[in-house]
């Protein structure tokens, strides 16, 4: 795994976030580096929902994370809008500069009642972007956008606009959260693990509201998750990272219905219902991860993979197309059937 | 675990754990908060009890009730019987060798289940010398052989090591072999692979699952999550808000589910072999927080099947079959229920108010712009 490589960039034009490159490290004391995400590249089209997909500690909310530059990646490209005159390298600007392009990204996070201000009404936390953003709007204005908002989200204004987040479960949190980054009608919105913290039984209701707000709004959405069933159900397109670098990609169905990657196929063979295309006994691996201070030579994966060999520790595997949208970054990868094997 | 609810017998012939009855309520400003009621079930030897539920449906509340662990101003009600002995009446005399060795119990989160300032081969060996009176050689012994036994590899060195040193699935291996080391005859396990990687989960899982059978010791697996319990447990009870909705044999359960709720959580997971964008049957509303004393149905209020009986009458557990319960006006799958599904879709609303639009709309994804937002 190495997943370096770029084979799955698309050169269209209605690309509405490029990553090139990526990289992000953390020193931790003693000349020790966390390789948190390693050479990720990856670009999603507009209105796309593009999901990333991996255990702890395989650097999808860093990477998210990076997207909007907090903090900032060390090395590699974001660019929002490639080849538009709306283009912005988020990587290449500061200050005051990338500021004003921080309105066009909003993110969603895991715990919903920590991500709201305990101590302000659900009115101002939602309508602060608009105060801050909207100079032409007067107060008036703003208040019957941010009920319009919330009356999208499925929260009535009326009763709970002068509420605090406290007074609110999880899920009605969440669906705050999430009216707090439309409000800026955003162009890209984040949602790192936006359910994780949810009873099942509200989890289908913010996947739904999602879907919805998606298409009212025309976002773009980047979805991190844990859960293969979530990730595919929501994403038209899936990424698999694995300890900071990119798996395999490719459209949500057609990679869950023919895995390539052998991760891809252990993760697949785990759920506490495997999928169908993949046999349960693919779940016996060994539970380590190596340390992302000193990751393994070559493929990332080749400690705890099936089908290592001595080209796995010295050559690193570059992504490479199995067909026109289904990328694995594997010497040896399942190729048994490109169309639903 | 044969459901003996309606006969009234204290116990079963066979049963390890009898439950009757059980209830928990906590007083709080708001009031008393009843978070269990009226739990009865059994379980044999070798057997795997799967209990599902949300968060507070009182799964977790009724596992610390038969570990003993509730703070002293729970209210607790019912008998739990284990082998024949009185668990609350041994609670009362402040046994000391029962809880840890005979019924022991697996926590979620397996950093807090460690002491993190003691090495792990004491901590394991720590039980073995105050419950069976070991040797503090004999019992590190001991501890090295469970460690190997719960898979973990190296355990002569993992012995002298502090629990920040190995991984959380390594964590949950050694707190699953401290919850073994005195043979215990019953093992309470409460998610206990909700904060482990999903890899790590299965094998987590199938550990236990092979202990159980080599060791046939009982075992109460606790989860949200119906798939956890699909492939490995005998029987799965479905709890919500403190109260049995249906319990079966598994097969029986996932095959001909008679409670609405329990049909609802399997429609509304995503599944992984589902094409992605399938619509979610979503379940409105939420699990209710502070249980206030209903008359109806807890589940009434986001029932597609409620009917005007289900807001005043609490249905209480029928018989559908062998070893089959269900607490239900107007069950899955039968006359009643199709009847009364029907006509809430044909009304538009349920019983109590809920809208049944939002079940059936199936929406084309291009259609989706035009549609508001639903509760």
């Amino acid at each position: 795994m190495a997943g370096s490589g770029t084979a799955h960039l698309r050169g269209h034009d209605d690309i509405v976030l490029r990553v090139e490159n990526l990289v992000m490290e953390f020193p931790v004391g003693r000349h020790q580096v966390v390789h948190a995400v390693s050479d990720v590249s990856f670009d999603i089209r507009r209105g796309e929902t593009l999901g990333i997909v991996g255990e702890s500690g395989c650097g999808k909310s860093t990477t998210a994370r990076a997207i909007v530059q907090l903090p900032p990646p060390t090395s590699g490209r974001v660019v929002l809008d490639p080849g538009t005159d709306q283009e912005a390298e988020l990587t290449a600007l500061e200050g005051e500069d990338l500021r004003q392009v921080r309105p066009r990204l909003q993110m969603i996070f895991q715990d919903p009642i920590s991500s709201l201000n305990p101590r302000r009404q659900v009115r101002d936390v939602v309508g602060e972007g608009l105060h801050i953003w909207s100079e032409g709007l007067d107060d008036e204005q703003i208040r019957a956008r941010v009920d319009e908002v919330l009356e999208a989200v499925g929260i009535d204004p009326t009763v709970a606009a002068n509420r605090r987040p406290h007074e609110f479960s999880g899920g009605q949190c969440q669906r705050i959260s999430i009216a707090r980054a439309v409000v800026l009608e955003p162009e890209i919105l984040i949602c790192d693990e936006p359910v994780s913290a949810l009873d099942v039984s509200v989890q289908a209701q913010i996947l739904n509201l999602l879907e919805e707000m998606k298409h009212r709004y025309g976002l773009t959405l980047v979805f991190i998750g844990h859960d293969l069933s979530v990730v595919r159900n929501i994403s038209d397109r899936v990424i698999v990272m694995y300890l900071g670098k990119v798996c395999e990609v490719g459209g949500a169905d057609a990679l869950y219905s023919a895995p390539a990657h052998p991760y891809t196929r252990v993760l697949l063979a785990s759920a506490p219902e495997p999928a169908s295309t993949v046999d349960e006994s693919e779940a016996a691996i060994g539970d380590e991860i190596p340390s992302p201070m000193d990751p393994p030579s070559g493929c990332r994966f080749r400690t705890r993979c099936p089908r290592a060999d001595d080209r796995c520790a010295t050559e690193e595997p570059v992504l490479k197309a199995l067909d026109d949208d289904h990328f694995v970054a594997c010497h040896y990868p399942s190729v048994a059937g490109t169309s639903g094997a | 675990m044969s459901a003996n609810w309606e006969s009234g017998v204290a116990e079963v012939a066979g049963a390890l754990l009898t439950v009757q009855d059980l209830s928990v309520g906590f007083l709080t400003e708001q009031g008393l908060v009843r978070a269990v009621e009226g739990v009865s079930f059994d379980l044999e030897p070798g057997q795997t009890l799967g209990v599902v539920g949300e968060s507070g449906s009182g799964k977790s509340v009724t596992a610390k009730a038969l570990m003993n662990l509730l703070p002293s101003y729970a209210q607790v009600g019912g008998t739990v019987s284990f082998d024949g002995r009185d668990v609350f009446a041994m609670a009362a005399s402040r046994e000391k060798h029962f809880w840890g060795v005979e019924m022991t119990m697996v926590f979620q989160d397996p950093m807090t289940s460690l002491n993190p300032v003691k090495k792990i081969g004491e901590q394991i060996a720590e039980s073995l010398r105050v419950h069976l009176g070991r040797s503090r050689r004999d019992a590190l012994v001991e501890a090295g052989d469970l460690l190997e036994q719960v898979g973990i590899p190296e355990p002569g060195k993992r012995l002298s090591q502090y629990p920040h040193e190995l991984s959380g699935g390594l964590r949950q291996r050694v707190v699953i072999a401290m919850a073994l080391a005195c043979g215990p005859r019953l093992l309470i396990a409460d998610e206990p692979t909700t904060a482990l990687d999903v890899t790590v989960q299965k094998h987590i899982l199938d550990l236990l699952d092979y202990l159980r059978r080599t060791r046939n010791m009982a075992m109460i697996l606790i989860t949200h999550d119906l798939g956890v319990v699909k492939g490995r447990a005998d029987e799965v009870m479905v709890m919500y808000a403190g109260h049995t909705m249906e319990e079966a044999p598994t097969t029986t359960l996932f095959d001909e589910m008679r409670h609405p709720y329990t049909e609802a959580l399997l429609e509304t997971i995503p599944r992984i072999d589902t094409p992605s964008h399938t619509r979610l049957v979503p379940i409105p509303g939420r699990p209710p927080e502070v249980i206030e004393v209903l008359d109806g149905c807890p589940f009434a209020p986001r029932c597609r099947y409620s009917i005007a009986r289900c807001l005043t009458d609490r249905p209480g557990l029928t018989s559908h079959g062998a070893g089959h319960l269900c607490a239900c006006h107007a069950p899955v799958g039968t006359p009643s229920g199709t009847e009364a599904r029907a006509a809430n879709e044909s009304a538009g609303t349920t019983a109590a108010g809920l809208d049944m639009e939002q079940f059936t709309r199936h929406v084309p994804v291009a259609d989706l712009g035009q549609l508001g937002a639903e509760g």
